[in-house]
């Protein structure tokens, strides 16, 4: 996918399941943007909204959280706390003006390998359409 | 000024004062307008002839509270007020037999500042439904029906209708000066090292810029989802004007319309960021 | 020798300096009026109390970088702060003119701070003598007056045709239209003002050091930096280096006495814990070790704190309060 504007994507990727379907994503030679820089985290639920905010502050375009689908945390319950607390903030973002789009929470497990590369060009596409951050 | 309201207050605080029931009581004493009201704390029995209350009654006492941990002391709370005292129950900050709670069935407070007093109800007493204090040990006024408005959060609508949000929003966080009085008024923020002032890791610094402030915004109002319990006293403090309330009420809309959730009514329910239920449906679905 | 300057002279003459320099003026930003650099003389309020924040803003901003630091190439590059241009302050009422001249003191004393030097010595004051008193105001009894020209370069008073142009510095001679009328007519009386009593309070602050006055006052205090922030002579502030991608980055921000880490040490000792002790260093900066290091007390009347205090802690009661303790104290 050839883009003018490369899109900034900022990953927060839970190692359990996440990580471990975005790294089977890369042994088995899947093609996906390159466009996101991944933070592994024991567990989404590790993800404080802070560091969302930080990413935006520094020129990210994009931030996804992805963890373990709810029911199989390795923590048990962390993405419970996530679901909650990113369900509020996405829409506070885009309150105070920056797209909801813009914030990704998504629940891919280790065997997802596939769904992780779909996943990361959905929104890489998304956000090429959305254009960069304006500049305020 | 009801000056019955007043005798019984100043009574009580009297009797407790006397007895050594309490070893303060924290209320409200004329200020130096001649005109308005400010925070006072008697500790003597002669010194609770100063305590008033009427309608400019409007500051939020219950964060003292939390300087005065290990004592026992009294304190005159509005209807709105006693939501802070049931977060701080909730959290565990303060013990209850260590307040004495004056409670005031408080008919609304009006928009004041230094040397300006208004007969206009603020916005939050015109749609409050508290006819008396959620929590008290001693109730002073008379309990009248509230005509309460309902609330639409129609601040809130208009907000969201902002042209360019992002624009309108840094400017007024470019407004800010980081004097901190929102954090330092708000009875939910007492944290002993506020992530504001942390240097490792650095999250805001001291550079003041529109950026920066926007974090420690949105950051301050986001500790509080779920428990800002609405007295505006951020708003109100702040030296630059900033509508701090249209952040705060709308995690506040947001809260209830999610996990129907309200801070400081029952200081037992457990609040929504510290529970979860396991089926439910929300934004980005299951 | 006072001159005349009609509206449209002023307008003109203002328009003419903004032209060569920056100009800091009286700007209404929502509901308050703030001092802030303009690009259009459309922009400036002139019919306003007084300002939210004081015109220190622009000696000592809220947040500056001091200097980067800057690595190209392998060589390592220090470049300070740079003032650009010359400026002027408008409007500012004599109380705030004061203020300056009190930073003056601390951050013009050798070894002087390079970077208010810099912006101060190209840095005109146009003042505005106030047309009337606030409640909060007290400047007669803080050492200025409604109508006092000092420590401005040219002070103007509005009277029915424009301005009274009052010519103080040579600086301010040389920025001074040509072709103004002499002005031959009445000068306005100044507004009355409260006197509040200020005698001795330098000496009443040091005998009541250790009174439990302070834990009291400081009962209703929230240590917030509001009234130091508003005020015209508070200047403390803190600075830290930044780094991000190579380059270094030291930057001085606005802080205050009033925060309780202001004064915590690296080995985590904090000498002042209460806030009584936090509230008292305040007021002893202003009253007592300002006046024992520079003569004045640092406080010029403005009412600004009294206004803003989300509490009412009011400096003229506290000093009125400190004389009764005072006289109490000697059996008086």
């Amino acid at each position: 996918m050839k883009l003018e504007y490369q899109p900034k994507v900022i990953g927060f990727l839970c190692n359990w399941c996440s990580y471990a379907g975005a790294d089977m994503a890369g042994t088995s030679r899947m093609c996906y943007p390159q466009n996101i820089r991944i933070i592994r985290v024991p567990c989404s639920g590790r993800v404080d909204p802070l560091f969302v905010l930080k990413c935006f502050q520094r020129g990210a375009d994009g931030v996804l959280i992805s963890g373990c689908h709810p029911g199989d945390c390795h923590y048990t319950e962390g993405n419970y706390h996530t679901r909650r607390r990113f369900a509020l903030l996405r829409d506070f973002l885009d309150y105070l003006g920056i797209a909801k789009e813009r914030l990704r929470v998504e629940w891919v497990s280790a065997s997802e390998g596939q769904r992780f590369a779909e996943i990361l060009s959905d929104f890489t596409t998304e956000l090429a359409n959305l254009g960069p951050r304006s500049k305020v | 000024m009801d000056m019955e309201l007043i005798q019984q207050i100043r009574d009580k605080a009297r009797n407790l004062l006397e007895e050594g029931t309490v070893e303060g009581v924290i209320g409200y004493e004329r200020a130096s307008d001649g005109l308005t009201a400010r925070p006072f704390f008697a500790y003597e029995p002669a010194a609770a002839e100063r305590l008033i209350f009427d309608e400019t009654c409007i500051h939020d006492l219950v964060k003292y509270l939390l300087d005065k941990k290990g004592k026992k002391m009294a304190i005159v709370v509005k209807p709105c007020d006693s939501r802070a005292i049931n977060l701080l129950l909730n959290e565990e900050q303060i013990k209850r037999d260590k307040v004495f709670i004056i409670g005031v069935s408080c008919p609304g407070v009006v928009e004041t500042s230094w040397n300006r007093r208004s007969e206009t109800l603020q916005a939050r007493c015109r749609t409050c439904q508290l006819s008396k204090p959620l929590v008290y040990d001693f109730l002073v006024g008379r309990e009248v029906a509230r005509q309460a408005e309902e609330e639409t959060y129609s601040d809130i609508t208009e907000a969201k209708a902002i042209a360019n949000k992002e624009e309108f929003w840094l400017e007024q966080f470019g407004r800010c000066i980081r004097c901190y009085a929102c954090r330092q008024v708000c009875p939910g923020c007492y944290c002993p090292v506020c992530f504001a002032e942390r240097l490792e890791p650095l999250w805001v610094g001291i550079r003041i810029a529109p950026e920066e402030n926007r974090v420690w915004q949105t950051m301050r109002t986001f500790h509080l989802a779920g428990r800002c319990i609405g007295c505006n006293e951020c708003e109100r403090v702040c030296p630059v004007d900033i509508p701090l309330s249209l952040l705060n009420r709308k995690l506040e809309k947001d809260v209830k319309e999610l996990f129907a959730f309200q801070a400081g009514l029952d200081p037992e329910e457990s609040p929504p960021f510290a529970t979860f239920k396991k089926d439910e449906k929300l934004e980005f679905g299951a | 020798m006072n001159l005349l300057a009609s509206k449209d002279d002023l307008i003109r003459w203002l328009d003419s300096l903004l032209q060569e320099r920056i100009v800091i003026a009286p700007v209404r930003v929502q509901e308050q009026t703030m001092f802030q650099p303009i690009s259009k003389v459309e922009e400036i309020a002139f019919d306003f109390d007084n300002t939210t924040l004081s015109p220190k803003g622009w000696f000592l901003p809220p947040t500056e970088a001091l200097f980067t630091v800057q690595r190209d190439d392998g060589q390592v590059n220090l470049v300070p702060a740079l003032v650009e241009r010359d400026a002027v302050v408008f409007g500012l009422h004599p109380c705030d003119a004061r203020g300056i001249a009190l930073m003056d003191s601390s951050f013009l004393q050798e070894p002087s701070d390079a970077l208010y030097r810099e912006r101060r010595s190209r840095t005109a004051l146009i003042g505005l003598a106030c047309r009337q008193a606030l409640p909060e105001c007290f400047c007669t009894s803080m050492g200025s007056a409604p109508d006092d020209p000092s420590h401005m370069d040219i002070l103007l008073t509005e009277v029915k045709d424009g301005y009274i142009v009052q010519v103080v510095t040579e600086k301010g001679k040389a920025l001074v239209p040509k072709g103004l009328a002499k002005y031959k007519g009445k000068v306005p009386t100044p507004p009355k003002l409260q006197a509040i009593p200020t005698m001795e309070v330098t000496s009443a602050m040091r005998g009541l050091f250790n009174d439990p006055y302070w834990e009291r006052l400081a009962d209703r205090c929230l240590h917030c930096n509001v009234c130091a922030y508003v005020c015209p002579t508070c200047y403390c502030f803190d600075v830290r280096d930044y780094s991000d991608k190579g380059k270094v980055e030291r930057v001085r921000s606005w802080e205050s006495c009033q925060s309780p880490g202001f004064s915590l040490t690296a080995g985590g000792y904090a000498p002042r814990t209460t806030k009584g002790e936090r509230l008292r260093q305040r007021f002893s900066h202003k009253f007592l070790y300002f006046p024992e290091r520079f003569r004045d007390v640092a406080c010029v009347g403005c009412g600004r704190c009294v206004k803003a205090c989300p509490v009412n802690i009011d400096i003229r009661e506290v000093i009125s309060d400190l004389q009764q303790l005072t006289e109490v104290k000697s059996g008086s």
